[in-house]
């Protein structure tokens, strides 16, 4: 039997060589190559990661003297800043880096020459910067989501830019999704069925599916608000000036079990991964995706808005948050067992699998903590508990798209990015991940407010802000540790071999960086889901 | 040690659908906007029934304009069930004729759809049932027109020589999401016209 553990480098040869051309702008807007495609959503996804990352810091220094408002010079814009983080964390930075990764890698591990779609996913992903300018802009003129303390006639019209801006930053979302499950439906290569598609494209596939069906209802809450600012009265947005409402209808999307949705590529990102280092097949394939899509089901979020009044104390509600712990649990052991069943090196652990092991603690973090969540008498709705969630999950999307991305570097960018270097920035991620998101869901067991307006009256609570302070920066140092890899990758690009992991899926049987067309022929007839580690035809005599 | 990619090359692979399958999902998520904003408004009408206020004065909502919308959908559904079938058969004029029909169908429906909202009186400033039935069929609207646009394309692409028995999944495309937003308004008439 012959093992084709090593790479099939004959496809092409394993080179530094350049990208293929995708240079001034016009090849940028015109580009039908979805690995340029990718790149967009990757690159500007990654220069959102840094601003976000740098208002997180500022809002959290804001928090440690919350009396006194005086960094951000009032109440409205503390309040625009904090709501722009978190839709901006998890709307410009979690979702856009997975679509990036799976607008790169989905269509070569499936064994595609190219992404259903290509030209709706370059206006997908060019529609994604713009939406994420306007609304970025527009909050810094006055918009947002709402204000607390009224607004100008000049902030209300900003604040229909925010609404526009998100809008359209969901529908770019939206169609450069369904680019992705398109290309994983129906453009599969030949013999690859859906239960041998890889774990992340199947992810992309779950979770794209999942934010295909709960976006829409999100931008018809847009649609219902943006309205009712126009012409309409004003009943939903706090008439007779946007409030706080205009937040509160659409917070929904930030909040278990939809936001769960952001990072439900987690898993499929470390189940890609783990196999790898463990240098052995996924223990059940089909059992992860089973569990993945489970994972996607219990993020289906639309039914919990506040049109429908508050479904937060509802069996339904409570049932959704603690199940959702269940299919991660569950794939964190999995990959485990695939670990020690392996023959994983003993030794410091490569970059990327710190970012797959990391994303995947942290989404069980976050579910956990969003089980504790919904147990009523501990009262944590509403307080910062809300925003641990959602940091643990943000933190866990962008720890795993990072994860990724290094891993995938050679077919996303055509280099390596430093080792060394990844390995201390996912390790900060985490440690940052952990002690924001942790810290947070600890203030909440004292009581201290989501939108912190005053200083928490309980000392626990005090301390946790300044840790959560400390988190944020941590976090940051870690974004900057990533960013400057990359960039360097770019200054003094090194060798790349076409498979330097000893991968198991298709798109390790390209050429680095992959060629137009990405195979050099079409691949041979998929038998397994890691169609690099199959047996040759023809060969089943040979070495066992 | 052999390369997977260099054995048996498998067969070129004709494509299966690839406009069908992205034309399901966006159809899925335009079913789930506007079953975003019905369900709005349907909540919203029962919070404002259980308060004991009036949604809609009586006889403001007619059943009968509403309902002739509801019949045109009905054919005009099976017209362009008829274009799908007749590209399947290579039969042009059939399909044709009855993609023109099927968009002449929607003009119709946009028609009428105007004399309702002009007949009502309502305002966008109005009441909220007022202001959400203006969402609503402004909505609807939308969607309408975005299938009578994909409807023309395809109808354009298929008089200029494509689609055929071997290739018809435009056709077939652009009739899932005409039914699709068929579906929106069956719904649409039972939740608002009928149970009013």
């Amino acid at each position: 039997m012959t093992m084709t553990e090593s790479p099939p480098s004959e496809a092409a040869e394993s080179s530094a060589a350049p990208l293929p051309a995708v240079g001034g702008l016009y090849d940028w807007l015109t580009t039908s190559d979805h690995k340029a495609i990718g790149r967009i959503w990757l690159r500007f996804g990654a220069l959102s990661l840094l601003f976000f990352s740098v208002i997180g810091v500022l809002i959290s220094f804001e928090r440690l003297d919350a009396d006194a408002i005086d960094l951000f010079g009032g109440v409205n814009s503390y309040f625009q800043m904090w709501s722009l983080y978190r839709f901006g964390i998890v709307l410009m930075v979690a979702i856009p880096l997975f679509v990036g990764l799976a607008t790169t890698i989905a269509p070569m591990q499936v064994g595609s020459t190219n992404i259903a779609f290509p030209r709706a996913a370059l206006a997908a992903a060019w529609g994604y910067v713009l939406g994420s300018l306007i609304t970025i802009i527009s909050v810094l003129a006055g918009g947002g989501w709402g204000a607390l303390d009224g607004v100008s006639g000049d902030e209300a019209d900003a604040i229909r830019l925010t609404l526009l801006g998100t809008g359209m930053v969901m529908v770019s979302i939206i169609l450069g999704t369904i680019c992705v499950v398109t290309t994983v439906v129906s453009l599969r290569t030949s013999g690859m069925g859906l239960t041998k598609v890889p774990l992340f494209a199947w992810s992309m596939f779950v979770a794209g599916s999942v934010w295909v069906l709960t976006l829409p209802v999100a931008i018809a809450n847009i649609a219902i608000l943006y309205i009712d600012l126009s012409g309409g009265a004003g009943l939903f947005v706090g008439a007779p000036n946007p409030s706080f409402d205009v937040y509160a209808q659409l917070a929904w999307i930030l909040d278990q079990p939809a936001v769960y949705a952001a990072a439900v590529p987690v898993l499929g990102i470390a189940g890609s991964i783990i196999p790898v280092v463990a240098k052995g097949r996924q223990v059940s394939h089909e059992a992860m995706m089973i569990l993945v899509g489970l994972a996607g089901l219990l993020a289906i979020g639309g039914w919990s808005q506040p049109f429908f009044g508050d479904e937060r104390d509802t069996l339904v509600y409570i049932a959704f948050g603690v199940a959702a712990m269940v299919p991660v649990l569950a794939s964190v052991g999995g990959n485990g067992a695939t670990l020690v069943s392996g023959e994983a090196p003993v030794g410091i652990p490569p970059a990327h699998m710190i970012g797959a092991l990391g994303s995947m603690l942290l989404f069980l973090a976050a579910t956990a903590a969003g089980a504790l969540r919904v147990i009523d008498p501990l009262d944590l709705i509403g307080t910062t508990a809300d925003t641990g969630v959602l940091n643990l999950v943000a933190l866990a999307a962008i720890l795993g798209s990072l994860g990724g991305w290094w891993f995938w570097a050679p077919k996303t960018d055509g280099r390596l990015f430093s080792g060394i270097q990844g390995l201390g920035a996912m390790t900060l991620l985490l440690l940052g991940g952990v002690l924001l998101g942790a810290t947070d869901v600890i203030a909440g067991f004292v009581d201290t407010p989501d939108v912190l307006l005053a200083s928490a009256d309980d000392s626990l609570g005090d301390a946790m802000i300044v840790l959560s302070m400390i988190g944020s920066i941590v976090v940051l140092l870690g974004v900057l540790g990533a960013l400057g890899a990359i960039t360097l990758a770019y200054v003094k690009p090194g060798e790349a071999d076409n498979d330097p992991w000893g991968g198991h899926t298709l798109e390790w049987a390209t050429a680095t960086p992959p060629p137009a067309g990405n195979f050099a022929e079409p691949p041979a007839r998929v038998r397994s889901e890691a169609p690099l580690l199959d047996e040759t035809p023809g060969d089943e005599g040979g070495e066992s | 040690m052999t390369a997977t990619t260099t054995q048996l090359a498998a067969p070129a692979i004709r494509r299966p659908r690839t406009v069908l399958v992205g034309t399901m999902f966006a159809s899925g998520a335009a079913l789930m906007a506007y079953f975003g904003v019905l369900a709005v408004y349907v909540s919203e009408r029962a919070a404002a029934r259980d308060a004991g206020e009036e949604w809609f004065a009586e006889g403001v909502i007619e059943l009968g304009p509403s309902g002739w919308i509801f019949w045109t959908l009905v054919l005009a559904a099976f017209t362009v069930q008829w274009a799908v079938q007749a590209i399947r058969n290579d039969d042009r004029p059939n399909a044709y004729i009855a993609l023109a029909l099927t968009g002449m169908f929607g003009a119709a429906v946009f028609n009428q759809l105007w004399f309702i909202i002009n007949d009502t009186g309502f305002a966008l400033a109005g009441t909220q049932g007022q202001f959400l039935f203006f969402v609503m069929t402004g909505t609807y609207i939308v969607f309408l027109i975005g299938a009578v646009v994909f409807l023309a394309l395809t109808t354009m692409r298929a008089l200029f020589g494509q689609f055929g028995p071997s290739q018809d999944d435009g056709v077939a495309a652009a009739a899932m999401f005409w039914h699709a937003v068929s579906v929106m308004y069956w719904v649409t008439w039972i939740a608002i016209f009928v149970t009013k």
